[in-house]
């Protein structure tokens, strides 16, 4: 096969987008971690953390200038560095939503927590995290219909984010715990985000593989 | 959150991409099922393809697949090379351009060609041009015809003072531009460039296609090119040739895909244009 320098290009440029992906499940990993814990110095580490990620996803966006510029990639080979720039970005758009967890964890730290609201972000946490690991896996085999699957999983997510307004709705008029559920409000919104990002990605794998862009699911998540 | 129900057939414009400029509305070459040999020897075997008015089409494959062959077909200058044999029908504006009683120099003043490398007479700048039309006797207002034929080959500036000099005195992206000018000064329909910029350097090859961009506002152009960026950058169509092995050891051409330009240089149908396009062929 000729270009093997390319090629090797290419592949250095995937698993960048792959260790991205790792460092951006760190920081949501530990904002969920903070999140339940009330834990204020994990919180100010996933904030700090997010200049590694800004680090890594501006050493990717370089990479993909450079490649451009210098190899200009067409057809198959254009397509993977063009979402791999996408991948890279929603992943530091996870990044984000992990120190605003971490922000409003911080801020409502001293104030009452409810259990049934801790549980149900816990839960939402979860998915979020499961979804970003098989957006990264089916991206990295190519595999459309994993990354199709990510639409259902997303559909998880959302009801049980369009549930925590209600949630808080309940409790809102006991002044100890007001301030926490409005904070969780935006929480849970973040998780929310975290989840489509997941789906943003997915849709990257299918661009790869069939050439064509298309939104998985509705446009408005 | 619902999605708003959005009424297409409201949006206008805005829903369907524009449509361009109007080019590419008539077929100008309708080639089909077209073969060419030499002595017997295939070259290009079973080529079907349309070229559209106003169009840039680029023909890109490699070395050997017949592009060169098959752009000669367009102007029946493989009528010149002995044992050439040309099967299959090739329509110019829906008349046969093999039928009886077509005069293959009328083809060649409506269907003009630039070759790979400039071949000016040694004569001068002005002769160079003025030579077309006066063999074709169109002697009238000789002089605007010649700044006319000049000024779209973007070289008048460059010439103006200078047109009784020989035209071998000029540069090689000047002589390449003064031969697609003597092209332009008889009219024609179809300008036909066989790797025109091949033999320039890059600031000559980018006037070469900025020229290319101004001239198919006025003519239809085929271009041969090995240059893949030159034909992404220039052309609305690319028609990609490969060379195929047969049983018996003989090799030929073959059109492999023939699609919008940005299709084939963003997601092509096929394997070996794929192959092709991003530097992984052979
Ligand atoms: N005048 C000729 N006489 C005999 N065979 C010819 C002639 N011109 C071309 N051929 C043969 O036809 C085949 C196609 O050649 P052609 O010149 O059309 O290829 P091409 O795609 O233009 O290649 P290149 O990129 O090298 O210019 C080759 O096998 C070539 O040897
Ligand atoms: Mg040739």
């Amino acid at each position: 096969m000729a270009r093997v320098e390319f090629q090797h290009a290419l592949d250095t440029l995937e698993a960048a987008l792959q260790d991205l992906g790792t460092v951006s499940l760190r920081a949501v990993r530990g904002a969920l971690d903070a999140l339940e814990s009330q834990d204020v110095e994990l919180c100010d580490e996933v904030i700090a953390f997010d200049d590694e990620i800004d680090d890594r996803y501006h050493r990717l966006e370089k990479m993909v200038a450079q490649l451009l510029a210098l190899e200009t990639p067409v057809a198959g080979d254009l397509r993977l560095v063009l979402a791999i720039l996408h991948g890279g970005i929603h992943l530091e758009r996870i990044g984000d939503q992990s120190v605003t967890i971490a922000k409003l964890t911080k801020l409502s730290a001293t104030l009452q927590q409810r259990a049934g609201l801790v549980e149900g972000l816990h839960e939402m946490g979860e998915r979020a995290e499961e979804m970003v690991r098989v957006a990264l896996d089916s991206f990295a085999s190519r595999d459309v219909a994993r990354a199709r699957s990510l639409v259902e999983l997303d559909e998880l997510i959302d009801r049980t984010n369009r549930r925590v307004a209600g949630q808080v709705l309940e409790f809102v008029d006991d002044p100890a715990s007001a301030e926490w559920g409005m904070r969780m409000i935006v929480v849970s919104r973040c998780i929310e985000r975290i989840g489509d990002n997941a789906v943003d990605i997915g849709e990257q794998t299918e661009f790869v593989v069939t050439g064509e862009f298309r939104e998985f699911g509705d446009a408005s998540h | 959150m619902t999605t708003p129900e959005i009424d297409r057939t409201r949006l206008g414009a805005l829903a369907e991409p524009a449509s361009g400029d109007g080019r590419g509305d008539d077929v100008v070459f309708d080639v089909r099922d077209l073969s060419v040999s030499y002595s017997g020897n295939v070259a290009l075997k079973d080529a079907t393809l349309q070229v559209r008015e106003n169009y840039v089409t680029a023909f890109i494959g490699p070395s050997g697949c017949g592009k060169s062959t098959f752009i000669r077909v367009f102007n029946r200058m493989n009528d010149l090379i002995d044992g050439a044999r040309v099967e299959g029908t090739v329509l110019y504006h829906d008349r046969d351009l093999y039928g009886d009683g077509v005069d293959p120099v009328e083809v060649r003043r409506r269907i003009g060609m630039v070759f790979q490398k400039p071949n000016p007479f040694p004569k001068s700048i002005y002769d160079n041009i003025a030579f077309g039309p006066r063999v074709l006797g169109m002697k009238k207002g000789l002089d605007e015809r010649v700044e006319r034929a000049l000024q779209s080959a973007a070289l008048w500036d460059e010439v103006k003072d200078r047109l009784k000099e020989n035209a071998l005195g000029l540069s090689g992206g000047q002589q390449q531009r003064l031969c697609i000018a003597r092209a332009i000064a008889v009219e024609p329909d179809v300008i036909l460039m066989d790797e025109p910029a091949s033999a320039l350097d890059p600031i000559s090859t980018s006037r070469i296609e900025d020229l290319i961009h101004d001239l198919k506002r006025s003519y239809t152009i085929v271009i041969v090119t090995h240059n893949m960026q030159q034909a992404a950058r220039v052309a609305d169509m690319t028609a990609f040739f490969s060379v195929e092995v047969r049983d018996d050891g003989g090799r030929h051409g073959v059109l492999v895909e023939y699609d919008r330009t940005t299709k084939i240089f963003t997601n092509p149908s096929d394997r070996r244009t794929e192959d092709y396009v991003t530097g992984r062929f052979g």
